[in-house]
C-alpha cells in the first residue's frame, strides 16, 4: 500500500521524523485488530494529516488527523493507533484511540483496548470487555431485528413468559464480520493534504 | 406511587469467572422502562460507563444511547463540588453534552443522586430538565433509610428484566444515601411512580417527569 503512497505528492503526505524506516514493514498486531483480506497499513510511525479515501481495507498503527472516508471497506485503528478525524467505513474496528465520529454500514466493533471519544452511528454497534467510550452511539439493528425481537416478546407473552433480548441478539465479535472480500478489489487509496 | 418489597429480586447469580459481571439482578422496574411500540426509536441517557452487556441489549432496539459518565467527571474533579448555582448547573450541562433537540425517552441515573448533596442534585435536576418530555422514565436506585450502605458498584443492562452489576474498579466516592423523601423532593425533574424495596436496603424506582 506504501508503494501506492509513495506515488503521491510529497507534499500529500506528513511523516514524523521517526517514520522513515518502519513505515514500510507492516507492524506486529494482534489477530483480531487484522483485518479480514488485503489492507494497506499506516505503521506506527507514521502521521498522516488530511483525508483518505478509496475503496482498499486499512490498518492503521499510526496517527491519522482529518477524515478517512472509505465508505466501502474496513478500517482497523490497531492498539497503537491514534486516529482525530471522523471515520466512515463499511465496518470500523478499533482497538487503539479515536476522537472523532465514526459511521459504519454495517457494524463498530471497539475492543478492551479501544478509547472512543465521539458519536457512532452504525447498524450494529459491539463494546468489548474494558473498552473506554464517550459520546453517543446511535443503532438502528434494521425491520429484521426489530420484527424479530417483537415476534419473540410476543411469543414470550404468549408463553407466560418475557422475552429475553439479549437471547434473539447475541453479541457478535469483531471476527464474524471478517468475510469482507476486499482483498480482492483494486487497491485504490488517496491522501489528501490538510 | 407504591412500594413493594420483594426479597427475592435480590437473588444474584454469579456467572462465568471470566466475565468481570460480579451478578445479575431481576428486576421488576426495568421492564417499565421499555413498554414501548415496536417501532419506536428510543433516546435514552446513561449516566454511567458504557458497558459491554448495556450496549449489546440496546443493539436490538432502534435506538440512540448518549453516554455521559458524570461518575467518572466526578472521579476526575471535572465536576466542581464547590460551584453554585448557575455555574453548577452548566457544569451538569457540559458535561451531560446532549445536542441541540434532543428529547429522552429514558434516563439510567442508577445510584448516581446519592453521590451528590442537595445543592448539586438541585443543579442537576435543572439542567436534566429541559431534555426530557412528559413520558419521559428513568431508573434511580433510592434507599429506604439514610443508613443504607451503597457499595461501589456500576450498574448495566443484561437484557430487558436483569441489571447487570460490576464492583467498580476505582476507588469509591463519598457516597450521602438520600432517602427516598428527600431524593424525591430534591431531584426536582422527576418523580417517583413506583419502588421496589430490595432485600439490601436499595429501592428500586421508576421515574417519571414531573408535571
Amino acid at each position: 500500500m506504501f508503494d501506492k503512497l509513495k506515488s503521491t505528492s510529497p507534499s500529500d503526505r506528513v511523516m514524523d521524523s521517526k517514520a522513515a524506516e518502519p513505515a514500510l514493514s507492516a507492524p506486529s498486531v494482534g489477530a483480531s485488530q487484522q483485518p479480514a483480506g488485503k489492507a494497506a497499513v499506516i505503521g506506527a510511525g507514521i502521521k498522516v494529516s488530511g483525508e483518505i479515501s478509496g475503496n482498499e481495507n486499512i490498518l492503521i498503527e499510526g496517527r491519522v488527523d482529518g477524515r478517512i472516508s472509505l465508505s466501502g471497506n474496513d478500517v482497523t485503528i490497531g492498539r497503537t493507533g491514534q486516529v482525530m478525524a471522523d471515520v466512515i467505513a463499511k465496518t470500523i474496528r478499533v482497538a487503539g484511540e479515536v476522537s472523532g465520529d465514526l459511521t459504519a454500514k454495517e457494524r463498530v466493533v471497539i475492543s478492551g483496548t479501544g478509547n472512543v471519544h465521539g458519536n457512532v452511528v452504525a447498524p450494529r454497534v459491539v463494546l468489548e470487555d474494558g473498552a473506554i467510550f464517550k459520546g453517543s452511539i446511535d443503532m438502528d439493528p434494521g425491520d429484521a431485528a426489530v420484527k424479530e425481537l417483537a415476534a419473540s416478546k410476543a411469543a414470550g407473552k404468549a408463553n407466560g413468559v418475557t422475552s429475553h433480548a439479549a437471547a434473539t441478539n447475541p453479541a457478535t465479535t469483531a471476527s464474524s464480520a471478517a468475510a469482507h472480500e476486499a482483498g480482492n478489489k483494486a487497491p485504490d487509496l488517496a491522501l489528501k493534504g490538510g | 406511587m407504591s412500594i413493594a418489597v420483594d426479597s427475592s429480586a435480590e437473588a444474584a447469580s454469579t456467572v462465568a469467572a471470566r466475565t468481570p459481571i460480579a451478578s445479575r439482578q431481576v428486576s421488576k422496574v426495568l421492564p417499565q422502562l421499555f413498554d414501548l411500540q415496536d417501532d419506536s426509536r428510543l433516546t435514552v441517557l446513561e449516566i454511567g460507563r458504557a458497558l459491554p452487556e448495556t450496549v449489546r441489549f440496546f443493539s436490538s432496539i432502534r435506538c440512540k444511547i448518549h453516554i455521559a459518565d458524570l461518575y467518572s467527571e466526578l472521579r476526575d474533579g471535572k465536576l466542581d463540588r464547590n460551584a453554585t448555582g448557575k455555574s453548577l448547573e452548566r457544569c451538569f450541562q457540559e458535561q451531560l453534552a446532549l445536542p441541540a433537540g434532543t428529547r429522552l425517552d429514558v434516563c439510567l441515573l442508577w445510584d448516581f443522586p446519592h453521590y451528590l448533596d442537595e445543592k448539586q442534585l438541585r443543579a442537576f435536576s435543572r439542567a436534566l430538565w429541559p431534555w426530557l418530555h412528559p413520558e419521559t422514565r428513568a431508573f434511580v436506585y433510592g434507599v429506604h433509610s439514610g443508613a443504607t450502605i451503597l457499595l461501589n458498584r456500576e450498574y448495566g443492562i443484561f437484557d430487558a428484566q436483569t441489571i447487570s452489576i460490576r464492583p467498580r474498579s476505582d476507588a469509591a466516592l463519598p457516597c450521602s444515601p438520600h432517602p427516598q423523601s428527600f431524593l424525591n423532593e430534591w431531584l426536582t425533574c422527576l418523580s417517583v411512580s413506583r419502588g421496589i424495596l430490595l432485600a439490601d436496603g436499595k429501592v428500586e424506582c421508576l421515574m417519571r417527569t414531573r408535571n
